[in-house]
């Protein structure tokens, strides 16, 4: 269920600063990190390996806190929310594309889509009609009762996508979610992920290593030195 | 339970390692359970299945008969308290041997007098004793246990007893049971008293049973204090059964101990299968779940795996004692040992899969994205 209010933007950072010790000094990893994404607008990060690209997403998933500054989703400060209240919003607003779909050995790719409902304490029925739904829009509706290791890459990642859907969410993450795919498949997956976001209106952050995602971005920004610069791209 | 299920039967595999350990501490549990209560049996079912409910002893002699010696003089006090029942009873262990190369005897040779309560038809529990009463009320003679006559051993053979010299006829079998591990051969008080003191009895015997209603237990403790004798319930009297006390300790040892290593592996088993799971966890929590929501699962799949692995244990257990009984080994299964065996190794894998449940609290969500501080 997508409750972002249209008066606020689905996704807003402001001023996140992150620092780990580091010997007797402290490293610093964001430094005044701010963006603000749109619904239905595809932001593509980038930056160095260590730069810093999984922290800002881990911070923008409500995975893990910031020292300083504000993580705003669909309107609602984070920064003061209890763990258990953090886990809600990020089941309710959050949908996240992990690098190597993630997907739970057990759980065919239906119940992938299924569990997110069950943890959310929503109807199963509900659950099961959104999974199909789902999977089909992916193309995955011939494979709904493949568990993940019958299932190839391509697949995989579909569900992957399926999933970070479901709960119809006002925000979605991808963490490299192409890196482990052939320059078709990552086409493919690019595509998909577009569409959803376009058609959905999502506020997209793709965290990314490829060019193919790029190719989708309605902005790219790159992470370097602990701080954000925003770079122009051939669709901007 | 959405995962736990799902994952229980299409990964059954992972837990069979930890399913057949509990298996097995399951059957062990179930077999010796067994043998503690065929070692009851063995050490007490004679004392047990005689209808007295108090026994007076020698003051300082701890339950234990080969200690106690009480005489007629004793007997009488108790006799004139207004409804108590008493009735002398001679217990000592003896060895005899067949006049014909029948089995030679070594039983827990116990002396009642022929009318006492202790062999009546009334209060045999279960089984009438007529027979013995019979027996014992005639000529001196043995009433062996009826396990005996399975050895061979028929009514009208003769046994000479090692430490008297005393020839007696065997002149009937009945439900004696055993004490002591012995089979118990009962003989008129007369003939206990021949056999252990010769000629020189003086009215003495072992101890006295008692059938004490609650009005006249204040005047049965006046008694005692009288008489220089003690008063023992009936299960107190067990205690003096020889290695009684030993037995029941170790095997009840034995099992706390089963306890103790069930719950530590099946703790050690769930810390593994968190840290291997440590990712899993992480990305159910980045999907909104809470610590809870993970232990609730995890805690529900132990316990489905515990009781499913006990119950088949305990089941197989109780087929093997099932085969082993009428062997040499004392066994005996009791329905409501083996239910709480089952159910205390349930709760023993429960309190064991606690042990590591903070780990999962511990678990960070941002694990699912592989984030370091990088």
């Amino acid at each position: 269920m997508n409750t972002s209010n249209p008066s606020f933007p689905p996704l807003k950072l402001d001023a996140l600063r992150v620092a780990v010790p580091d010997g007797d000094q402290d490293r610093i990893l964001l430094e005044r990190v701010d963006l603000e994404i749109a619904a239905g607008e595809i932001v593509v990060l980038t930056g160095a390996s260590g730069s810093g690209k999984s922290t800002l997403l881990a911070i923008t998933g409500l995975l893990r806190r910031t020292d300083t500054g504000e993580v705003i989703i669909a309107g609602e400060t984070t920064r003061s929310l209890s763990s258990r209240q953090r886990s809600t919003i990020r089941g309710r607003e959050i949908g996240i594309i992990y690098q190597s779909a993630n997907l739970l050995p057990s759980l065919t790719a239906r119940e992938q889509l299924e569990v997110v409902f069950h943890i959310a304490g929503r109807s199963r029925s509900e659950g099961r009609r959104r999974a199909v739904e789902l999977l089909e829009v992916v193309g995955l509706s011939h494979r709904m009762d493949a568990l993940p290791q019958h299932l190839s890459g391509g697949e995989r990642q579909r569900v992957g996508v399926a999933r970070a859907l479901v709960a119809s969410p006002s925000v979605l993450l991808a963490d490299e979610p192409t890196a482990s795919l052939d320059p078709a498949l990552s086409e493919d997956i690019t595509r998909l992920i577009a569409h959803e976001v376009h058609q959905r209106g999502l506020a997209a952050l793709l965290v990314t290593h490829d060019d193919a995602p790029l190719e989708v971005a309605d902005r790219q920004v790159h992470l370097a030195g602990g701080t954000l610069t925003e770079i122009a791209t051939s669709r901007s | 339970m959405f995962i736990a299920l799902r994952d229980l039967r299409r990964s059954w595999s992972r837990f069979l390692l930890v399913g057949l350990v509990v298996v097995l501490v399951a059957l062990l549990t179930t077999v010796l359970g067994a043998l503690a209560n065929g070692l009851v049996s063995d050490g007490i079912s004679g004392l047990r299945a005689l209808p007295f409910d108090h026994m007076a002893f020698e003051h300082g002699s701890k339950a234990t008969f080969s200690r106690s010696t009480v005489t007629d003089e004793t007997l009488a006090v108790y006799r004139e308290i207004p409804g108590v029942q008493a009735t002398p009873l001679g217990v000592s262990f003896a060895n005899a041997k067949s006049d014909s190369a029948k089995p030679d005897l070594d039983v827990a040779l116990f002396g009642v007098e022929g009318d006492s309560f202790l062999v009546s038809d009334a209060d045999a529990g279960t089984e009438g004793r007529s027979d013995a009463q019979a027996a014992l009320a005639g000529s001196p003679g043995l009433v062996l246990s009826g396990e005996l006559e399975s050895d061979g051993i028929e009514v009208g053979d003769r046994y000479t007893f090692t430490s008297s010299g005393m020839t007696l006829p065997i002149v009937g079998f009945t439900f004696a049971g055993s004490y002591g591990h012995a089979s118990i051969a009962y003989t008129s008080l007369e003939t206990w008293q021949a056999l252990t003191y010769g000629d020189d009895a003086r009215g003495r015997f072992s101890a006295i049973a008692l059938q004490v209603p609650g009005s006249a237990q204040d005047a049965v403790d006046e008694a005692a204090s009288s008489t220089g004798t003690e008063i023992k319930s009936k299960s107190e009297t067990y205690d003096g059964s020889p290695g009684f006390t030993a037995e029941q300790s170790t095997m009840t040892l034995i099992r706390a101990f089963l306890l103790v290593i069930s719950a530590l592996v099946v703790g050690a088993f769930f810390t593994v299968l968190i840290v291997q799971r440590t990712r899993q966890i992480g990305l159910l929590k980045a999907m909104g779940a809470s610590s809870w929501y993970v232990i609730r699962d995890g805690l529900a799949q132990m316990v489905i795996v515990v009781a499913l692995a006990t119950i088949i244990g305990s089941a197989v257990g109780a087929g093997l004692v099932a085969l082993m009984s009428g062997g040499a080994a004392p066994v005996e299964l009791v329905p409501s040992t083996v239910i709480s065996g089952i159910v205390l190794l349930i709760v023993a894998g429960v309190v064991g899969s606690l042990v590591p449940l903070k780990r999962i609290t511990g678990i960070e969500p941002a694990i699912a994205l592989g984030a370091s501080d990088t």
